[in-house]
């Protein structure tokens, strides 16, 4: 018998159906029906500017947003040749691991709840606002940002930020093993996740998956590390891996990254601290992304033709490896953006981890794959 | 592992492919799109990149291009290929049998940029709904000006 589980079903944590067929409590098969939340993000990018994607990009992911603004205009100043100043570099790096912590807080939220806990998703949801507010008090936003530009960032740092930032992060780390005690110390945590969901290397590499599914089963593969971008080549931090494969592994990697994350920001808090500078690289009209002439020079269109290249980008968002393929013929437009989201990839594959399992596994083991679906419908 | 290598590599079994520099990555391979199974093969078995991180395909009125993004976990890097067929009866061989995740990037390729795959297990639309007739990432779909649209509901 086929059942569907969405589009609103709480196991979900998005707009997707996942039909499943079942014999009594046993999955015989799955089939995940996707494309509720597709906005045509990569046709619409088409008509616009390039610092007009951006906003596209905060709703690519919407608990990424960073992320995915990060990953499309290292795409962009490839394709167009424009160098970034080394302080809007460690911006950014600083921005993208502020919004791992807050995308992996979401998902702690999100995922204790599938499976019965009520109070760790209070805590996480509580903690991911501190982050929240930081970003409001340097981007103006709290989920959508539109902070990064063609060649730097949109504004430097408030004074008294990196204090602020530290004081959270002190917070965050006292709160992490707050968070494993509650969930590790639970019994209900292990029997309903344990040896659940395997997916061992092998599968994992065969079936294209990504991010912490992937080091769940002990493959140590990161881009942070493997092909460092922005400032993550100037920085020290390790590469989170658990072997079990399971929901309790990778419940293990993203908790070692929010710490690891942490460890990331305070060097990069301190690297901001001592180096001042620009943070927009200076052959780059400020009003790239803007249809019209600046102030002074109001009047008439300006037409702007630029070279002619394609830029690729890849980067360690939250959920896995995100790419980012941009070509531009010239124009003023970009003529193609090609996005590869993670999520798509980790669930195109949910047959091998979800059948032989019970319908009551489902919820845990799609909590433990973190799906975004505004990343994968785009 | 730099295009050099990499075209080297590849001469002896593939004479008709061209492997130019792509910065940031191992190079990017131009091949005629009848050896998609062959070379991906061999690229995966031979050279070590064993892990699809893509399929993308672009129209450019005439042809439409397929490019395909693989990583080595071996030499942490990503190596491009790309192939272009005539658009007039865009189809290719599936690369499901070579990287079982190209599924759903062949799937999507196919409602958006209308590439059918031969071989593929299961080209149903992906995200546009159901009875959706159009292909929008194509050139010829323009974003202002509305389509008239009928979505049929699926029988469950």
């Amino acid at each position: 018998m086929w059942i569907n589980m969405g589009p609103q079903h709480p196991m979900t944590h998005g707009l997707w159906n996942l039909r499943v067929k079942i014999d009594g409590e046993l999955v015989l098969d799955v089939d995940p029906e996707m494309g509720y939340l597709h906005r045509g993000i990569e046709k619409i990018s088409e008509d616009r500017h390039y610092n007009e994607i951006i906003t596209l990009m905060d709703r690519t992911c919407y608990v990424a947003g960073m992320a995915w603004e990060h990953l499309f205009i290292q795409a962009a100043e490839h394709a167009l040749h424009i160098q970034v100043p080394e302080r809007a570099q460690w911006i950014r790096t600083m921005s993208e691991e502020f919004q791992r912590v807050a995308s992996h807080l979401m998902w702690y939220a999100a995922f204790v709840q599938d499976i019965g806990l009520m109070s760790p998703f209070l805590y996480g949801m509580r903690d991911r606002d501190l982050v929240l507010d930081l970003f409001q008090s340097y981007t103006g936003g709290r989920l959508t940002y539109e902070y990064m530009r063609v060649g730097g960032v949109r504004n430097d740092l408030p004074p008294g930020f990196t204090d602020q930032a530290r004081k959270v992060c002190d917070w965050l780390s006292d709160r992490f093993v707050e968070y494993d005690r509650l969930c590790l110390g639970s019994d209900i945590f292990h029997r309903r996740c344990d040896n659940l969901g395997v997916l061992k290397a092998s599968e994992c590499i065969r079936y294209g998956i990504t991010g912490p599914m992937l080091r769940s089963a002990g493959v140590a593969r990161d881009l942070r590390k493997d092909r460092p971008y922005a400032a993550y080549g100037q920085v020290d931090f390790e590469v989170a891996v658990a072997d079990g494969a399971d929901v309790t592994g990778r419940y293990l990697v993203r908790m070692e990254e929010l710490r690891q994350s942490l460890r990331i920001l305070r060097q990069t808090l301190d690297w901001l601290d001592r180096n001042a500078g620009p943070v927009m690289a200076e052959n780059v009209p400020r009003w790239m992304g803007a249809p019209y002439a600046p102030v002074g020079r109001e009047g008439y269109l300006l037409k702007r033709e630029y070279p002619k290249g394609v830029g690729f980008s890849a980067i360690e968002e939250p959920h896995g490896e995100a790419l980012a393929y941009v070509v531009n013929e010239g124009g003023e437009h970009p003529y193609r953006v090609k996005l590869k989201s993670p999520v798509f990839v980790n669930i195109a594959a949910a047959r091998q981890y979800l059948v032989g399992y019970r319908v009551a596994d489902i919820p845990p083991i799609m909590g433990s794959v973190d799906v975004c679906v505004g990343e994968v419908d785009r | 592992m730099e295009a050099e290598e990499v075209g080297a590599r590849l001469r002896e079994r593939f004479p008709d492919v061209v492997v130019e520099p792509f910065p940031g990555t191992a190079g990017r391979i131009r091949f005629p799109a009848a050896r998609l199974i062959e070379l991906l093969t061999e690229v995966r078995d031979g050279l070590g990149f064993d892990h699809l991180g893509q399929v993308g395909a672009i129209d450019w009125v005439e042809e439409r291009e397929l490019f395909y993004t693989v990583w080595s976990d071996r030499a942490k890097q990503y190596l491009f290929l790309s192939t272009r067929i005539p658009a007039g009866e865009p189809h290719l061989e599936s690369l499901t049998p070579v990287f079982p995740s190209a599924n759903w990037h062949e799937r999507e390729a196919c409602e958006l940029v209308g590439i059918t795959f031969d071989h593929h297990p299961d080209l149903r639309p992906l995200l546009t709904p159901t009875g959706y007739q159009f292909h929008p990432l194509l050139r010829s779909f323009r974003l202002h000006e509305p389509e008239e649209l009928e979505v049929k509901v699926r029988d469950v």
